[in-house]
């Protein structure tokens, strides 16, 4: 069956509390990781947001791929697609199962423990060894320093594919702090108050016209060259 | 044995069903004629869209999977390819109308003559088209009509002129597009609302779009974004005369002893192979696809794929770049932005557009400002990537930031091209296209100018810092491919007539952006739309009683 007939199952990423993937350890693990990369300030973090679910569920199997437009249900992927996103997930997989392990083992290096009983100090300095760079310093307009973020994708997809177990660990923290909720992350859109995104109330109402961005823009506005003769030839009755 | 029936023959096989292909599907069978599609892609309907951002950005629902379907890019000759996913777009029923966000300016006169107005450029191939703007501007008045479209009318001074204004009011203005106006008019320069591919009232039955703010690289779930998905394709769908099958490959474009296409080879989704017969073939799926489609129908009359005696199928290739400069405001002393509130484009201008050549470079484009992302995939240069200096960044700019970018007006460079893969094969086992691309010097002159100046501008709005973002290389991040299949009056130097015909094979015809001499500064989709429209008029009135019936 073609992409368009895909059919949706009822199942939500969130008909269980636990992994469905990880093993109780290494969701504790990454939940840990997740939180020194978004962390808890004023504001919720990463954890609060159940990153850790997000991702336990992307790496689940195809079935938490694509939500249902309206949210409502997951579509069940078929054919070439389907084979295509197993793969990709496999290999998600092995970057998480070895990034795991390696957590622990520089964790156990450091301070003779396993990642997730670190001081959040520690598990920084794990952070930085593994990503062999020094931990962002805080972003200043007046500062040359820079971070490693790059520029926007130009509204461009984004390809992951490429990505090795730290830069895709830090991509899919921020997918999990700030997609939809219904991919398991985001726990009661806190993610968007966090920066102000004042997103909609579910993909539903993407689809009614019932949430609106109109608040937010300049309503009413008159153009300068409304009453400009050149205009005025176009004018309609 | 294939259990299915082999399809009937028909008047017209319509290859791809995006801009070029869905709008020739409209004319044609409108007048009667019987028209196939065949879309490789899905027939994906408003309710498989909404506000996702994961979904449609970062899981690719509507692009290609590179996986599945990749492509190659190479520098130059000397280099190896390697696979790349160039110039992602939608392989749907509907193809870029879909995800775009849909900026629809017309081309300016000078686009018609660039070779007239400045001669011969060393290392392009700078060529006048064909045709002229005063034989396109009916066409563009039709479609801004049928399609559904806003603007103002003479709000851009730099416009030819124009038989009728937009159908719709201009679409209503964002904090960013305040923001770009208020800038612009401080340096002096001119600005108006951006020509869209969207109805602001209700119209042909369509309602204005809901400003959810999911607009640029989302389909939408209402009809306010014109698309031809929700717009030619119901049309020629409505006339009983248009069969569109989604989900079919076409791997093969058949000639008879005569040198006349006689249909296509295609698989639908099972895999079943069948043949589509028709009087006539018109190719349309994009400046990548076509070519590889002509490249890959080898014959024995056509050794070289088809329509390829000259050599010049898939050279001249150009694709635009996207490349912008971003500001950063001082949230103390700047009013949020809120840049993810309406439809991504809200102003432009076309000051830059003209070439001025105490600039240092030839040709310009048209720059307009937008939002730097969703919350997932916003970013930019030197954002922190992890940790408390991260999430206070976000914090900080994530409603006081934008961006104001430009589309290269690229030249065209024979050497730059689209062929077969000798290596890579696609999921159904055939060679991808592969992109060979450097751009001209006047390309990077040109981008380095114009991004320092919106960076002027971005200053000139209040931005307390401004990063540009230039190109190493043209990626395909505008997802328009041009050039490919190129339109002129000499069978030596191209592939296609002035109707858009084969110089070679009577009976085919290459309506999407393929035929494109030269590249223009603007976005391609509305020129595609007019002249398949012309093109298709022509095979009404001439063409079409040329067809036999073997």
């Amino acid at each position: 069956m073609g992409q368009a007939e895909w059919v949706t199952v009822p199942i939500s990423t969130r008909d269980v509390d636990g992994p469905i993937f990880f093993t109780a350890h290494e969701w504790d693990t990454i939940e840990a990781a997740t939180a020194r990369i978004i962390p808890t300030d004023h504001h919720p973090g990463a954890r609060e947001a159940h990153v850790v679910r997000f991702i336990d569920r992307m790496l689940a199997g195809t079935q938490f791929i694509f939500p249902a437009a309206d949210g409502v249900g997951w579509l069940r992927m078929e054919g070439l697609e389907e084979r295509a996103w197993q793969e990709r997930i496999e290999q998600r997989r092995r970057f998480y199962r070895e990034g795991i392990v390696e957590l622990d083992r520089l964790g156990q290096e450091r301070a003779g423990a396993p990642f997730v009983e670190l001081s959040e100090a520690d598990q920084d300095a794990v952070l930085e060894q593994l990503s062999r760079a020094e931990k962002p310093a805080v972003y200043s307009l007046d500062a040359d320093d820079v971070g490693l973020g790059g520029a926007p994708a130009g509204n461009q997809p984004v390809n992951e594919d490429f990505l090795e177990f730290f830069p895709l660990l830090v991509l899919n923290t921020r997918q999990g702090f700030y997609g939809d909720p219904v991919y398991g992350g985001n726990e009661n859109r806190i993610g968007w108050g966090v920066i102000g995104f004042d997103g909609p109330p579910s993909l539903a109402a993407t689809m009614d016209g019932s949430y609106t961005t109109r608040t937010y823009m300049v309503e009413g506005a008159e153009w300068p060259y409304d009453q400009h003769p050149e205009v005025l030839r176009y004018r309609r009755p | 044995m294939n259990r299915k029936k082999q399809p009937e023959p028909v008047d017209v096989v319509i290859v791809g069903a995006g801009a070029g292909g869905a709008t020739a599907a409209k004319v044609l069978s409108e007048a009667g004629l019987k028209v196939v599609g065949l879309e490789r892609g899905p027939w994906l309907k408003p309710e498989h869209a909404s506000g996702d951002e994961l979904k449609f950005l970062n899981r690719n629902f509507i692009w290609q999977d590179p996986k599945i379907k990749p492509r190659t890019y190479r520098p130059n000759d000397r280099e190896e390819a390697v696979v790349t996913n160039f110039s992602a777009t939608p392989q749907v029923v509907g193809g870029g109308t879909t995800h775009w966000g849909g900026m629809v300016p017309r081309m300016a006169e000078s686009d018609f003559k660039l070779r007239s107005l400045h001669g011969d450029v060393p290392g392009a191939s700078l060529v006048d088209w064909p045709i002229t703007y005063d034989e396109l501007e009916p066409y563009y008045t039709r479609v801004e009509w049928e399609f559904g479209t806003s603007g103002l009318a003479g709000a851009n001074k730099w416009e030819a002129w124009r038989s009728r204004g937009y159908p719709t009011k201009p679409s209503p203005l964002s904090q960013i597009g305040r923001t770009f106006a208020t800038a612009m008019a401080k340096l002096g320069h001119s600005t108006f609302p951006m020509p869209q591919g969207m109805v602001t009232e209700p119209y042909r039955g369509r309602e204005p779009f809901s400003e959810n703010g999911f607009w640029q690289q989302y389909p939408d779930p209402g009809s306010g974004k014109s698309s031809t998905l929700i717009s030619f394709i119901p049309d020629a769908i409505a006339t009983g005369n248009y069969d569109l099958r989604p989900d079919c490959y076409v791997s093969e474009i058949l000639v008879g002893k005569d040198g006349k296409a006689t249909g296509v080879r295609y698989q639908d989704e099972d895999g079943d192979e069948f043949v589509q017969y028709g009087k006539a073939v018109i190719v349309c799926g994009g400046g990548i696809e076509t070519p590889r489609l002509l490249l890959m129908s080898k014959s024995a009359l056509f050794p070289d794929g088809l329509g390829n005696g000259s050599g010049m199928v898939g050279k001249n290739a150009t694709f635009h770049q996207y490349s912008f400069s971003v500001g950063l405001f001082d949230r103390e002393v700047s009013d949020p932005l809120y840049g993810w509130a309406g439809h991504y484009m809200s102003l432009c201008s076309f000051d830059f557009y003209e070439t001025d050549e105490s600039r240092g470079h030839i040709l310009g484009s048209l720059i307009f400002p937008s939002m730097i992302g969703h919350p997932v995939n916003w970013s930019f240069p030197g954002r922190p990537t992890w940790g408390q200096a991260a999430k206070d960044a976000d914090r900080e700019f994530f409603n006081h930031s934008m961006k104001i970018g430009i589309l290269l007006h690229d030249l065209p460079v024979e050497e730059n091209r689209v062929d077969l893969d000798p290596t890579v094969r696609d999921a159904w086992g055939l060679p991808v296209a592969r992109i060979t691309h450097t751009p001209h010097a006047n390309d990077f002159a040109q981008e380095r100018w114009q991004v320092r100046k919106n960076g002027e501008i971005l200053e000139a709005a209040g931005a307390k810092k401004v990063i540009p973002v230039n190109m190493e290389r043209i990626t395909g991040n505008t997802s328009h491919e041009l050039g490919t299949t190129r339109m002129g009056n000499d069978p030596a130097t191209s592939v296609v007539d002035r109707w858009c015909r084969s110089h070679e094979v009577p009976n085919l015809y290459v309506f999407d952006a393929s035929f494109f001499p030269t590249a223009t500064g603007i976005n391609p989709a509305l020129t595609i739309m007019a002249n398949a429209w012309r093109c298709a008029d022509r095979i009404l009135h001439v063409d079409r009683h040329g067809w036999t019936e073997d």
